[in-house]
């Protein structure tokens, strides 16, 4: 999905109050109660004890494969090798048919959603029931699932009660406790009557050939007991090498994934149990086991989306992100949903079915500390765009903005100006912009957005300066939104860094640091304005260079040294200006004096820009000068949760944007202080632009003006 | 052991189960036929295993409502009030239940009547899951089928809501038995 599709999608669930009430409400809980059933113990440590686990099962993968296909076949299960989908579903039609199956119940599994194996017996004449709750709910009403865990999320009871009103010829009523016995009632007869239960699987143990399965409801032991052949439909990544190893993951996956400590039921099959047929005869039980591929060795011999290996399927990605809190799991994913889902995506429906969708990651990051498998999300995700860009090019306009003009930094900075000229009819009194013409009117919707300045900072004198009493050098990295939008937050840091006895110089060479393209999959173009800025950069003396926007210093920190790595003539000299570079913040809190101490501190609230907390790890460094510098600060509800800025994305989703705004501006609003200070120059434009929009007169600014501001008074 | 209690009683509790510890044999005579009454259950389906062997379950039934069927699982598991069974071991910190459960009936009478009543030995109670999975790791052959059960059979699927007993039973009631008679 892409373009206007998703666009209407998108505006779709914003509109459903249905969905908007149960996201929000799971999305917003799950954070305390997931902190509460990890309590005391060492989440970092698990993590890492998993990811070690299941690096070692990709990296011994065929050796795995071997042992438990011999354990299980010894135990005298069949094992089926399912390269691909209709592999696996020619397989258990062949089998039902060879059986003279009817109806078949099912226990919920993924990799049975991947393969459309419920379609496909069905179009062949069989009766598949889905036996978990959610996933019958959404089978009766013709409907896909829109989150891993909890498939129906976005489905009322009222809904609930028509559809098993239709199914069961009676009224209903919209009752919970009612609608649950009425599906006991239903699914009960169907297990009874079933010839064939196929599950999933959680883990998979090579040197015992055990199957592990968790679920709350009970339909798995149904399933897996009742009917006298069961099918377990398994993919290669759950594989793990040893029976110890299922302790690990057992803690993880109930607690990330659904704040439990443990599931109502988990079940470890080892081959086939005694089962006994509707005449009440006792026999073994036939065990089938699909080992499904479709796509899986290929991302295993990925080295960079190896890491997705890891993954258990929780889906706390999917808990902890907030776009998929705003438009769920039938916008954001492809049978496989949110963030993770995008990379699974690409490799087990192919990177077409990615495409569009993968725009939907914002970058926060959030979910890379929430991952209980330690995998880095979004980095994959990005790794995704540069791969679509490769191979499909980018969209004309990209193409022309990124590679013709903004690789020329004359041309760039030309146009720039020629933009603060063209916008004068819209600009207010107030140099905000509230009305755009034609199709930019979406971005000032509730909005507004700021002017480009007459003149950038790299023509005001106030860019540099050197103190006396000099103790350091510091070389100021502009930014794009800090020299032509900003310049005043350029101005004022320059204050305070020289009244601390450090000179500011301003290399003129400077460009935008790039990221941008980054983000959108334009790598190698990215790699070139990385180069211009090194150069530029490393040319100055000073000691730092420092930044007052944390995506630069993230570009610059962190992405130089990654772009340029495979460059002999650049890969060193990206290294040395990374070690060199500086947030604000955490320079000012280092060279602090009391000069900076303000007399009329008020209460502020610190937005966590989602660069400087999460890539960075500053967070508590803006807090310390804060309060050094005499202000109080009171914490807002959800302080590093994305205020939907991300740069080209509020341009990109201007929907989805502007909602994360609404809830950052409540939460900010909510904190009663006087005004809400953040170091990234992005979050404030989108601050500021809330408030505007919403008529409050509460300010928004950056820790630099702050500080300045006490130096004058 | 008694810590170890503790903590069981407070997590299965807490998923939802009912615990009561009995002193011995004669107290879980009691402490059963109580809850049978109050279950007002008629037709009782047990597994035959040590612990229901020194209780008597035929003589606790006599003093109430209830008949004990054991065997005929298919019918007698599905037309049931209540399934009695024994468990292996117990796991403190998540409040959980064990049983290798090879045997069919072990698996019917804890699925499908809508009580199940779990007796277990307080002397089995173990710390945690990694204790649990340390012991089978250590057995020459894993069981064909270990049941982990903590709490009734419960469901959030509908408007994120906490509903209990969807397929599986909608009460666990455990019996914790201290003393040593009936040992395995």
């Amino acid at each position: 999905m892409k373009g206007k599709a998703l666009q209407r999608e998108i505006k779709s669930a914003l509109a459903d109050p249905q969905l908007q009430a149960a996201l929000g409400k799971f999305c917003r809980t799950f954070p305390d109660a997931r902190a509460r059933v990890y309590e005391g113990r060492d989440f970092p440590a698990l993590r890492e004890e998993i990811a070690a686990i299941k690096r070692r099962a990709a990296q011994d993968l065929e050796q795995l494969v071997e042992d438990f296909v011999r354990c299980v076949t010894a135990r005298g299960a069949r094992v089926f090798r399912a390269a691909t989908a209709e592999d696996a579903r020619a397989y258990i039609l062949n089998l039902a048919r060879a059986r003279g199956i009817r109806t078949i119940v099912k226990a919920k599994s993924m990799a049975t959603e991947e393969i459309y194996l419920n379609a496909y017996l069905a179009a062949h004449g069989l009766d598949v029931v889905e036996t978990d709750l959610g996933e019958r709910i959404l089978q009766l009403s013709g409907a896909n699932p829109s989150h891993m865990v909890m498939p129906a999320i976005h489905l009322t009871k009222e809904r609930v009660a028509e559809i098993f009103s239709r199914e069961t010829g009676e009224q209903v009523p919209a009752e919970i406790p009612v609608l649950v016995k009425v599906a006991r009632r239903l699914l009960r007869e169907k297990f009874l009557a079933a010839g064939m239960g196929i599950s999933g699987a959680n883990i998979a143990v090579a040197a015992t050939g055990t199957i592990v399965i968790v679920s709350n409801e009970g339909n798995v032991r149904l399933t897996t007991t009742l009917p006298p052949i069961h099918v377990v439909v398994v993919g290669l990544e759950k594989l793990v090498p040893r029976l110890e190893d299922v302790a690990p993951i057992l803690e993880a996956l109930p607690r990330s994934a659904t704040a439990q400590p443990i599931t109502s039921y988990v079940t470890m099959i080892t081959g086939p149990t005694p089962a006994i047929d509707a005449q009440g005869r006792e026999s073994l039980k036939e065990l089938h086991i699909v080992l499904l591929d479709n796509g899986r060795t290929a991302l295993r011999n990925d080295p960079l989306f190896r890491e997705a290996w890891q993954c258990i399927r929780c889906a706390s990605c999917l808990n902890v992100c907030p776009v998929f809190e705003k438009v769920g799991g039938h916008v954001f994913g492809h049978v496989y949903t949110g963030g993770i889902g995008l990379v699974l995506t690409a490799f087990l429906h192919g990177l077409a079915n990615a495409e569009g969708i993968e725009g939907l990651c914002i970058g926060c990051g959030r979910c890379r500390e929430f991952c209980p498998a330690g995998i880095d999300i979004p980095h994959l995700v990005l790794e995704l765009r540069r791969r679509l860009v490769e191979e499909r090019g980018l969209p004309w306009l990209e193409k022309i903005l990124f590679e013709r003009v903004m690789l020329n930094r004359s041309l760039f900075h030309t146009l720039i100006r020629a933009a603060a000229v063209a916008q004068r009819p819209y600009r207010g009194r107030d140099g905000l912009i509230r009305h755009l013409p034609l199709w930019f009117a979406g971005l000032t919707e509730g909005r507004a957005l700021p002017a480009i300045t007459d003149v950038p900072l790299r023509r005001r004198p106030g860019r540099e300066g050197r103190p006396p009493g000099l103790h350091t050098r510091v070389a100021l990295f502009a930014g794009c939104l800090v020299d032509f939008v900003y310049p005043e937050m350029g101005e004022a840091a320059r204050k305070v860094l020289n009244a601390l006895g450090v000179e500011v110089v301003f290399p003129l060479g400077q460009t935008c640091c790039g990221y941008p393209l980054r983000f959108a999959g334009a790598a190698g173009t990215a790699a070139l304005m990385a180069r211009q800025n090194v150069a530029v950069l490393e040319a100055t003396d000073a000691a730092y260079v420092l930044t007052l926007c944390p995506t630069c210093a993230v570009a610059l920190k962190h992405e130089y040294p990654a772009l340029l790595a495979g460059d002999p003539a650049f890969a060193a000299r990206a290294r040395a200006l990374a070690a060199r570079v500086v947030d604000f913040s955490s320079f000012v809190l280092a060279y602090w004096t009391d000069s900076l101490t303000s007399t009329g501190g008020v209460a502020v609230t610190f937005h966590d820009s989602c660069h400087l907390r999460r890539s960075l790890g500053v967070y508590k460094e803006p807090r310390a000068l804060l309060a050094r510098a005499g202000y109080t600060v009171k914490e807002m509800a959800t302080p590093d949760r994305c205020c939907g800025f991300g740069g080209n994305y509020a341009i990109k989703f201007p929907a989805i944007s502007r909602s994360l705004l609404e809830d950052k501006i409540a939460d900010v609003a909510g904190t009663g202080a006087a005004m809400v200070v953040a170091d990234c120059p992005g979050c404030l434009l989108q601050l500021r632009s809330g408030l505007a929009g919403q008529n409050l007169r509460m300010a928004a600014k950056h820790t630099a003006e702050l500080l300045a501001e006490g130096l004058s008074s | 052991m008694s810590d170890l209690y503790d903590l069981f009683h407070e997590r299965a509790t807490g998923a939802g189960a009912e615990v009561y510890r009995v002193a011995g044999c004669q107290e879980a005579r009691e402490r059963l036929t109580a809850i049978l009454r109050e279950l007002d259950a008629r037709q009782v389906v047990a597994v035959r295993s040590p612990l229901l062997e020194v209780l008597d379950l035929d003589e606790v039934a006599r003093h109430s409502a209830a008949r004990v069927s054991y065997g005929d699982w298919r019918t007698t598991a599905v037309e049931a009030d209540v399934g009695i069974s024994e468990l292996d071991f117990a796991l403190a910190e998540t409040g959980t239940l064990v049983q290798d459960a090879t045997d069919i009936g072990k698996r019917l009478v804890s699925m499908l009547p809508p009580v199940h009543i779990a007796l277990v030995r307080a002397e089995t109670i173990l710390p945690s899951l990694r204790q649990m999975m340390g012991y089978w790791t250590q057995k020459e052959a894993v069981p064909g089928y270990i049941a982990f059960i903590t709490g009734p059979s419960r469901t959030a699927d509908i408007e994120r809501v906490l509903t209990i007993g969807v397929h599986g039973p909608g009460r666990l009631i455990v019996l914790c038995v201290d003393g040593g008679e009936g040992n395995r």
